[in-house]
């Protein structure tokens, strides 16, 4: 019990370390979206700092996977502003968005490899248009393996791999480009618990290596409390709280405790 | 529902249902004709603009052309060989037998061959565009293509239909050679007919007006295939059902495109190339 809550602590330290409260990397500001009558988000706020994860909760449908989509555009927003790295993405040109995407990496619920490629392939095709030999490409795809743990799964194709390893295929796909930012869309959705431990952990080591600052959308409260500096909690297509994790299972509004619970 | 209630519901004339219904689906079948339109518009612009995926492109070709080869060449024997036996007999009842090899010509390279050909690679290359494509879509790799920075219009769809537009005519002249040759088997089956006496007549019976048109028109077919199974598969929705049903309607769109395509060119062909 003891040596748990050292490991607890280790991780809170670490994500201490890296965290830049003065740098905001994400600002959203009045972000609204509905699909016909159904207002999913509602002058919605939230900002980001540099290399702080920010968790996202919430019930199924309530607009967590609308919001980080709305942040790399693959859905436009109705209202509002999304500044990310300084650009104001609602209005940026197809080519000035592409050039700020390639510093959001985007892990998807379901990972979304490319399912006629190879392992090796899904993680060279970010590298396409980057001017780099074969032989840089290939340290790069064998580091990235490396570091999701999956050093020879390089020749596979994504059939051929559990759902932990393509999540960490994912992952290590989205990471080879180095992005600022990562958006994770539950990331350790359909995943034992000592997988999504591990994907939760990985996550915080992109964090503290890569100093990069994440949105992570979750339903898993450990996830949750091993990755999070902060905790956003929507309710009604609006943040209902948001504190630290400490903070919020003390909260004194039922609904809020009762996902903590 | 009670007698006074149904006293006081709007009578409904039948025909205004029927008018309702009518509009909605011609509607929706403008729609899509519109949409179809301006996706072949984001085809032609995306297609110029560099960069170009020529890696992508060869792929798609090898993927179209040479596993369809085994397929089409069968289809393209039997074809040939068939046409022969079941002309024979009627020729036969004229004494024109000696006009087999030019009839099997121009069939085969005129009209058989083409549509024959277009419609077998729209069961084949066509649904595999459609329900690769929806399934990409449904699995979310298409956003993840875009949000990784690449344009996937350019990626996936520019490169399946150049790759469609390319080979069906190459995967055409393949097929009318191979059917030619059952002509030939099918020639000599009850007679003795010499393989250069055999294409002589064939291409005696040839010029470029059965040419020209057929090859104009297979492009066309190839670019109809591929444009109306991007099409479909691309704009899928409904989940893992949506593949399906993009897969279905781009066999039976391109099916339909290549009939009309076919009725249009050989209307033009008599008109300006008239024999």
């Amino acid at each position: 019990m003891e040596k748990e809550q050292e490991q607890i602590q280790a991780v809170s330290d670490s994500k201490a370390a890296v965290f830049d409260p003065k740098e905001v990397i994400v600002d959203i500001q009045h972000l609204s979206k509905s699909f016909g009558d159904n207002h999913v988000l509602i002058d919605m706020n939230i900002t980001v700092h540099k290399g702080e994860n920010v968790v996202v909760l919430g019930k199924s449908g309530s607009g967590k996977s609308v919001l980080i989509k709305c942040l790399v555009r693959l859905l436009d927003s109705d209202e509002g502003t999304i500044k990310v790295l300084g650009n104001e993405i609602t209005t940026l040109k197809n080519n000035e968005l592409n050039v700020v995407r390639k510093n959001i990496g985007f892990l998807f619920q379901s990972a979304a490899l490319y399912d006629s490629m190879t392992v090796n392939e899904n993680l060279a095709f970010p590298l396409r248009d980057q001017k780099k030999t074969l032989e840089e490409i290939d340290t790069l795809i064998q580091e990235g393996l490396e570091s999701v743990g999956l050093p020879d799964a390089g020749l596979l194709m994504p059939s051929e791999l559990s759902g932990g390893m393509r999540k960490r295929i994912g992952l290590a796909r989205t990471m080879i480009l180095k992005p600022a930012i990562m958006l994770y869309d539950e990331p350790t959705t359909g995943l034992d618990p000592i997988t999504s431990k591990e994907i939760s952990k990985l996550i915080l080591e992109v964090q503290t290596k890569q100093q990069t600052s994440s949105i992570i959308i979750t339903h898993d409260i450990e996830c949750a409390r091993i990755t999070a500096n902060r905790i956003i909690v929507i309710k009604d297509g609006k943040a209902a709280a948001e504190g630290t994790y400490d903070e919020l299972i003390k909260s004194e509004d039922k609904w809020i405790r009762s996902f903590f619970e | 529902m009670s007698e006074s209630k149904l006293a006081t519901l709007p009578a409904k004339s039948p025909d205004s249902n029927v008018f309702i219904f009518s509009s909605g689906k011609f509607g929706e079948f403008f729609k899509e004709i519109g949409e179809i339109t301006r996706f072949a518009g984001n085809f032609f612009k995306s297609m110029v603009i560099p960069p170009y995926e020529f890696k992508e492109l060869m792929k798609q070709c090898y993927l179209i052309g040479n596993k369809s080869l085994s397929l089409v060449a069968i289809t393209g024997f039997i074809m040939g060989l068939v046409l022969t036996i079941q002309t024979r007999p009627t020729l036969a009842r004229f004494g024109a037998e000696s006009w087999i090899p030019g009839m099997i010509a121009v069939s085969i390279i005129r009209e058989i061959g083409p549509v024959i050909t277009a419609l077998i690679c729209a069961g084949k290359v066509g649904s595999g565009i459609g329900a690769e494509l929806a399934s990409m879509k449904v699995t979310e790799q298409i956003d993840a293509m875009e949000v990784s920075g690449t344009n996937p219009f350019k990626y996936i769809v520019v490169t399946r239909i150049l790759a469609t537009t390319m080979m069906i005519p190459v995967l055409v002249i393949f097929a009318d050679f191979v059917a030619l040759i059952g002509g030939y088997l099918g020639v000599n089956i009850l007679g003795d007919v010499g393989f250069r006496f055999y294409f002589t007549q064939v291409f005696n019976q040839l010029d470029y007006s059965d040419l020209l048109p057929a090859c104009g028109k297979t492009i066309l077919f190839g670019f109809s295939i591929g444009l109306v199974s991007c099409y479909k598969g691309y704009n899928a929705n409904k989940g893992t059902e949506g593949v399906g049903l993009s897969a279905n309607a781009a066999v039976v769109l391109s099916s339909l495109c290549i009939f009309i395509i076919d009725a249009v060119a050989v209307q033009l062909t008599s008109i300006l190339l008239p024999k």
